[in-house]
């Protein structure tokens, strides 16, 4: 009962049912000679359902003034943050197990308030790092994209450096960080990309 | 690519905010194309041409390593 238990657990075993699901289903309608099916819902997936990018307008952003909102919302996660590194020791005791207490106290992880706060900082995050720019052009929206890729080559060099001195111990703490840091260095790569832009007009405007 | 705009521009007497205005950009884009920093897209291109009153051609012309 307990191997099965353990393999239930394993996350492999999941992803493996569900891959056998979703081949399943796909059979089902390739038999069903319905391919276009499958590629309706791929080109949904994947291209926001619009299948023409002609237009150079920006997708699902939010509003300008939302990112203000984000910022707050960050600021506002700072004394949990630090009230967590003075009074809260963490809860990787017993050789890297995670124990969880029943009763949760305000800090602990399980307790709703700091699952509430965890989710305030991650919306506030998405909020700075997707909203509109009060000029928002295609410069602009290339920017945006570069700073994506830059962003995800940085964090995957990141995890390399960490699978390599770390001997893939610490992935809990990965995944923990993994929280904020995609997004924090997003912001990080953007504001500096639209601040470096700024400034070249300003330099500009020094000469002539 | 190198282009002609900040010709242009003098010879149509008016700024970078004026032509960023009429073609619903930013200034700063209008600078980094001027300083070939950046290259726009064709239908930026062809709005930009169109406020000079030429073909993109005359605006925008292709270098040896493009």
């Amino acid at each position: 009962m307990q191997k099965i238990l353990h393999y239930v657990q394993n996350d492999n075993l999941v992803f493996l049912t569900n891959a056998c699901v979703l081949t399943g289903i796909l059979r089902f309608r390739i038999t069903k000679n319905k391919m276009s099916n499958i590629f309706d819902i791929c080109k949904v997936c994947f291209t926001f359902g619009k299948l023409n990018f002609t237009s150079m307008k920006s997708r699902f952003l939010f509003p300008y003034k939302s990112r203000f909102i984000g910022y707050i919302l960050i600021f506002a996660y700072f004394p949990v943050m630090i009230a967590k590194k003075i009074f809260y020791h963490g809860y990787m005791d017993h050789g890297g197990h995670i124990t969880l207490p029943d009763n949760p106290s305000l800090l602990d992880a399980n307790h709703i308030f700091n699952v509430i706060a965890t989710l305030v900082v991650m919306v506030g995050l998405l909020l700075v790092g997707f909203s509109k720019e009060k000029f928002e052009d295609e410069q602009i929206i290339q920017l945006r994209l570069d700073s994506l890729q830059w962003t995800m080559y940085f964090t995957f060099f990141l995890y390399m450096l960490a699978v390599i001195f770390t001997n893939s111990i610490d992935l809990v703490h990965i995944v923990g960080i993994n929280l904020w840091m995609l997004l924090v260095f997003f912001i990080i790569r953007f504001r500096w990309v639209i601040f470096r832009l700024n400034q070249s007009l300003k330099a500009e405007k020094g000469i002539s | 690519m190198k282009n002609n705009i900040r010709v242009e521009r003098a010879i149509k007497n008016i700024t970078q905010a004026d032509l960023a205005d009429q073609v619903g950009v930013s200034r700063q884009t209008i600078n980094t194309i001027e300083s070939n920093k950046y290259v726009p897209s064709t239908v930026l291109a062809l709005k930009i041409a169109r406020i000079f009153g030429k073909p993109v051609e005359e605006v925008f012309i292709l270098e040896e390593e493009d």
